[in-house]
C-alpha cells in the first residue's frame, strides 16, 4: 500500500509540473496581459509601468524560473488583474464553487440512486423503461442546454428560483445554488441510476439476497438493507472520481448562473490574460483531480486485495 | 412489449402535459413586473437601494489612472471635478463657485471653488488639493493616461522631468482658488478639467501604493465605496457630507459585476435589477418594441464613430481612389438592418450633436456603386484588385458579423476581404503599429464633447506613432494638422466650427476611413427609477436616481409561484 502511495504521489507531482509548464507558455504566448488589463486607452508610459511592476518586462525563461521558485514556497503569486494574493481570492471562491458542487454532488446521489433503485425494484416494467429512458436522455444533455433551459423557463418563466446570481446571505445561497445545482447533476444523475439499476439488479438475483428473503426480511429491508447496501461499493468508487466537482466547479454552468465561484474566476482570468490566476486555478483542478483519482485508487485497493498486491509487485 | 408500448404512451404524454403548462404560463417579458408606491409624479426621496449590471469588471477606482466606462462609471461616483456636463453638454460648474474667469489671451483660466466641500473623510476641500492631485496625475510615475488632454500647462515638461517640483502653469491664489496658465490657448482645455483625471484627492489618504488607492478612493463625490467583491460586486453608500443639499437620494447603489447579458436582461425583467443597458439583439429588439416598456426607457446615438480604418501607407489603400471606393461600396442601411436598428448610419468623420458635423455636407460617403467602381477604374483597378486584403477584427460575434458585412460590400467591387479576427490585446497591439494592419474595423468614442476629440488622436500626425499609434490608418496630411492646431485655439465659436467643418470635409474626402455608424444606445429602468436620463459623455451616471418605494408588485396574468413560500422569493420583497 506505501509503494501505491508513492507512486501515485510521483505520478501527480510529475503531472503538475508538466500542466504548469505547459499553462505557463500557453498564457504567456496569447497575447499581452498589460493591454488586457488596462484596455484599449492605456497610454504607452502606463503599459510599461505597469509591465515593469509585474514583472512582465523580463524574459519568459525568467519568469518562469521565478515562478517555480515562488511555488515551491507556496507562493501562487498575485493576480494581475486587481493585485490580490492568488490564494486569496481561490479561498473567497473555492467556498461557493463547493456549495454549489455539494449541492450538485448531494443531488446527483439522491435523484441517481433513488432512481436507480426504484428502476432495478420494478425491471422491465414502464416505470424501468421511463426511468432509463430519461437517464439516457440526461447523459446526452450537456449543460449549455439545460442550464439555459432552466434559467429560461423555470426560474424566470415560472418564477420558482432566482434568476442566476448568489444571494446575499447564507440560506439566500442555498437558494441561489439549487438550479445550478440540479443543473450540474443532470449527468451525474444519469450515470448513477443507470450504474446503480445494473448493479442492483444482479444483487437482487444474488445468493444472499434470496436467503434474506427466505428468513422473512420485509421487501424494503432486502433491497435498502441488503442489496442497495452492497451495490453501493463501486459507486464509492465513484463518489472518488466525483471529487473535482466540488472543487473546481463547473464553468460553464456557473458562467450560464453569473455563480460567482472558480469556473466563473477562471474565465474572468482568461479573458484578463491573468496568468498567476490561470495557473492557480488550473493547478487547483490538476490537483484536485489527482487527489481524486488517489482516493479512488485507494478505495479499490482497500476493496480488491489483488490490486494492493500488483501495487507491490 | 405491450406494456412498454404503453409505458412509452405515458411518458410521451407526460411531456406533452409539462411542456403543454409551460406554454400556457403567459410570457413573462409583456411588461413591467414592479410599478412605484406613488406614481410618475411623486417629488424625489430618500432612500433604498439601486441595483445596476455591467458585463465586465472594474479596474479600480483611481480618477487619476482610469480611464475605462466602468471604472469612471464608480468614479463619477465617488469622485466631483470643477466642473461637470449638464445632459445638453454644456458645462457647467460643480466643485467652482461658477465657470472660471478667462483671461484677456485666452491663456488663464481661474476657478473659485466652493466652501461647503468636504471630502469623504471630513477635511474641507482647499485649492492646494486641486493643485497637488493634478501634479500627481501628471507625474511620471503615476503613468496616467490623462496627461496629453493637459499637454498644454505651463511649465509641464520642467515638471515632468524632474526639473521643478511644481508646475508652474498651476497657481494656488488663495485657500479657494486657483489658476492653471497655458502655452497657448486651447479650447480644450476646461474638457479637460471637467474629465475625472482632473478630480481632486485630499493629499493625506493617496500615498504611493497605487493599487491601495485604487481600491479604497476618498473623494468629494455624492457615494462612498462601501464594499468590493472584484469581479462580483461594488456597493457604494451615500455620503452624509455631500454638500447638494437633500442629494444623493438612494441610500446604497450595486453594481453586479461580470453578468452575462442574457442573465441580466432578464433578472431587470423580474425586477431583480433597477436597468439594463447591454442587451442581446433578440432583447434588444423586444424592448424596442415593446409598448409597456416605452415610458421607462431611452434611445440615443451614441457620440461614437465606427468604420473601417484603411492603412494609408500599405497597399492598395495609399491610392485615396481606392480608399473613395470603399467608402462608397459601404451599404450602411444595410448594416444598420442587420444589426437590428441598433446603429445610426453616418458617412463623415464626426458624430451627430457635435460642432463641425453638417447633414449637408457634400463630401458625405454614401452607398453609390456606380461612383464606388469608377473610383476603382481611377485606381487602376477596374477588373479588382488581384490580391485580397486582410481585415483586421476583434474576436467574437460582433467583429465577425461586422468583418462580413464587409466582405459582401467589398466584394462589389471586385476586393476580396480576409478577415483577422484577434484577440483584443492582439488586436490594440499590431493595429497601433506602423505598416501591419492593412484595414481595420474599428470605432472610437468621445472623451468630451469637442471635435477636438475625434480629429486629433485619429487624424492628425502627431497621433500616428511607432507604437499604440491612435491614428491608425496612419493619415498624414500637413494642411489638416495645420487646420486642426488653428482650430483648437480659436476662440471664436463660429470660426471655430467652420474650421471643424473644413477638417471634417477634408477627411471624409480623402477616406482614411470608410466611415459607417455611431451606435444607437437603449437602456431601461424599472417603473419605481426616477432622474435617469442617458448622459453621452457620463455612461450609466446614477448620482440624481431616486426611488419611488416600496415597490408594487402589478398584477400579473398568471401566477408563477403558486405554493413556493413568499419569504423564500427574492423578487418582490422590499428594496
Amino acid at each position: 500500500m506505501i509503494q501505491l502511495v508513492i507512486k501515485r504521489a510521483a505520478w501527480a507531482a510529475v503531472v503538475l509540473f508538466l500542466v504548469v509548464t505547459g499553462v505557463f507558455l500557453i498564457a504567456n504566448a496569447v497575447g499581452d496581459p498589460a493591454a488586457a488589463n488596462l484596455g484599449p486607452r492605456a497610454s504607452a508610459e502606463q503599459l510599461r509601468v505597469y509591465r515593469r511592476a509585474h514583472g512582465l518586462d523580463r524574459p519568459l525563461s525568467e519568469r518562469y524560473v521565478r515562478y517555480l521558485g515562488a511555488l515551491a514556497q507556496g507562493d501562487l503569486g498575485r493576480s494581475l488583474r486587481d493585485d490580490q494574493p492568488v490564494t486569496a481570492v481561490i479561498r473567497q471562491r473555492l467556498p461557493r464553487t463547493a456549495l454549489l458542487g455539494s449541492l450538485a454532488l448531494f443531488f446527483e446521489l439522491c435523484i441517481g440512486l433513488g432512481f436507480g433503485i426504484f428502476a432495478a425494484v420494478r425491471r422491465n416494467t414502464w416505470v424501468d423503461t421511463g426511468v432509463m429512458s430519461a437517464a439516457f436522455v440526461g447523459v446526452c444533455l450537456p449543460s449549455f442546454v439545460t442550464g439555459p433551459f432552466f434559467l429560461r423557463e423555470v426560474a424566470f418563466r415560472l418564477g420558482w428560483f432566482p434568476v442566476g446570481g448568489y444571494g446575499r446571505d447564507a440560506l439566500d445561497h442555498v437558494y441561489h445554488a439549487v438550479l445550478p445545482a440540479l443543473t450540474l447533476a443532470i449527468l451525474g444523475a444519469a450515470t448513477y441510476a443507470r450504474m446503480m439499476r445494473s448493479e442492483m439488479i444482479e444483487m437482487l438475483r444474488a445468493d444472499f439476497v434470496r436467503t434474506a428473503r427466505a428468513k422473512g426480511a420485509s421487501p424494503v429491508a432486502v433491497v435498502l438493507r441488503h442489496a442497495a447496501r452492497n451495490a453501493l461499493l463501486p459507486i464509492v468508487t465513484m463518489l472518488g472520481l466525483s471529487l473535482p466537482l466540488i472543487v473546481t466547479g463547473a464553468i460553464i454552468t456557473e458562467k450560464i448562473y453569473d455563480w460567482p465561484g472558480i469556473g466563473r474566476l477562471a474565465i474572468e482570468s482568461i479573458d484578463a490574460l491573468d496568468v498567476p490566476m490561470i495557473l492557480g486555478i488550473v493547478l487547483l483542478a490538476s490537483t484536485t483531480v489527482q487527489i481524486g483519482n488517489f482516493f479512488a485508487d485507494l478505495a479499490v485497493a482497500a476493496l480488491d486485495p489483488r490490486i494492493r498486491a500488483g501495487a507491490s509487485r | 412489449m405491450r406494456s412498454i408500448r404503453r409505458s412509452e404512451a405515458r411518458a410521451t404524454l407526460c411531456v406533452l402535459a409539462t411542456l403543454g403548462a409551460l406554454a400556457a404560463c403567459d410570457d413573462p417579458r409583456s411588461g413591467p413586473r414592479f410599478a412605484g408606491a406613488r406614481g410618475d409624479d411623486a417629488a424625489p426621496r430618500r432612500g433604498g437601494t439601486f441595483v445596476f449590471h455591467h458585463e465586465s469588471d472594474v479596474r479600480g477606482f483611481d480618477p487619476h489612472v482610469a480611464f475605462d466606462e466602468l471604472s469612471n462609471m464608480g468614479i463619477k461616483l465617488l469622485f466631483d471635478g470643477l466642473l461637470d456636463y449638464d445632459h445638453e453638454l454644456r458645462l457647467i460648474p460643480r466643485l467652482a463657485t461658477a465657470l472660471p474667469e478667462v483671461s484677456a489671451d485666452g491663456r488663464a483660466f481661474t476657478f473659485h471653488l466652493r466652501h461647503d466641500v468636504r471630502f469623504h473623510h471630513g477635511r474641507e476641500l482647499e485649492a492646494e488639493d486641486v493643485r497637488w492631485s493634478l501634479e500627481r496625475m501628471l507625474h511620471p510615475s503615476t503613468a496616467s493616461p490623462g496627461v496629453a488632454y493637459f499637454a498644454q500647462l505651463e511649465g509641464l515638461d520642467d515638471y515632468t522631468a524632474g526639473r521643478a517640483p511644481h508646475v508652474r502653469g498651476i497657481e494656488v491664489l488663495d485657500r479657494y482658488t486657483v489658476r492653471f496658465s497655458l502655452r497657448e490657448p486651447d479650447q480644450t482645455f476646461l474638457n479637460a478639467v471637467a474629465m475625472p483625471f482632473a478630480a481632486p484627492v485630499p493629499r493625506e489618504r493617496y500615498g504611493p501604493d497605487a493599487v491601495e488607492v485604487a481600491r479604497h478612493p476618498v473623494g468629494t463625490g455624492p457615494y462612498i465605496l462601501e464594499e468590493w467583491e472584484p469581479g462580483i460586486r461594488v456597493t457604494f453608500r451615500r455620503n452624509p457630507r455631500y454638500w447638494q443639499p437633500g442629494k444623493p437620494y438612494a441610500d446604497r447603489l450595486i453594481y453586479e459585476l461580470n453578468l452575462q447579458r442574457e442573465t441580466a436582461f432578464m433578472r431587470f425583467l423580474s425586477g431583480d435589477l433597477d436597468h439594463v443597458h447591454r442587451m442581446t439583439p433578440a432583447d434588444r429588439l423586444f424592448l424596442g418594441q415593446n409598448a409597456a416598456w416605452a415610458p421607462y426607457r431611452e434611445r440615443k446615438a451614441d457620440a461614437d464613430l465606427w468604420g473601417l480604418e484603411m492603412n494609408t501607407e500599405l497597399p492598395p489603400f495609399d491610392d485615396v481612389h481606392v480608399r473613395r471606393a470603399v467608402a462608397f461600396v459601404i451599404d450602411r442601411e444595410r448594416w444598420s438592418l442587420a444589426r437590428n436598428r441598433a446603429l445610426a448610419p453616418l458617412g463623415q468623420a464626426l458624430p451627430v450633436g457635435f460642432a463641425g458635423h453638417d447633414p449637408q455636407l457634400p463630401e458625405t460617403q454614401v452607398r453609390d456603386l456606380a461612383r464606388a467602381k469608377a473610383e476603382m477604374r481611377l485606381a487602376g483597378h477596374a477588373d479588382g484588385l488581384p490580391e485580397p486584403v486582410t481585415l483586421w477584427i476583434g474576436e467574437g460575434p460582433t467583429g465577425k458579423a461586422y468583418g462580413e458585412l464587409a466582405q459582401a460590400n467589398l466584394a462589389e467591387i471586385g476586393i476580396r476581404v480576409e478577415l483577422k479576427p484577434v484577440s483584443f490585446p492582439i488586436y490594440l497591439r499590431e493595429t497601433g503599429r506602423p505598416r501591419t494592419a492593412q484595414m481595420i474595423f474599428g470605432g472610437w468614442s468621445q472623451d468630451f464633447p469637442d471635435p477636438a476629440t475625434f480629429f486629433d488622436p485619429l487624424f492628425h500626425s502627431r497621433a500616428a506613432t511607432p507604437t499604440d499609434s491612435t491614428n491608425r490608418s496612419f493619415y498624414k496630411n500637413p494642411t489638416l494638422d495645420a487646420l486642426l492646431d488653428r482650430a483648437r485655439s480659436e476662440r471664436d465659436a463660429s470660426r471655430r466650427t467652420a474650421m471643424y467643418r473644413e477638417a471634417n470635409a477634408l477627411v471624409t474626402r480623402e477616406a482614411p476611413w470608410a466611415f459607417a455608424f455611431s451606435n444607437i444606445r437603449l437602456e431601461a429602468w424599472q417603473p419605481y427609477v426616477h432622474g435617469y436620463r442617458i448622459h453621452l459623455v457620463w455612461s450609466n451616471c446614477f448620482r440624481d436616481v431616486w426611488l419611488d418605494l416600496p415597490r408594487r408588485r402589478l398584477a400579473q396574468r398568471f401566477a408563477p409561484r403558486a405554493g413556493v413560500p413568499a419569504a423564500l422569493l427574492p423578487f418582490g420583497g422590499a428594496r
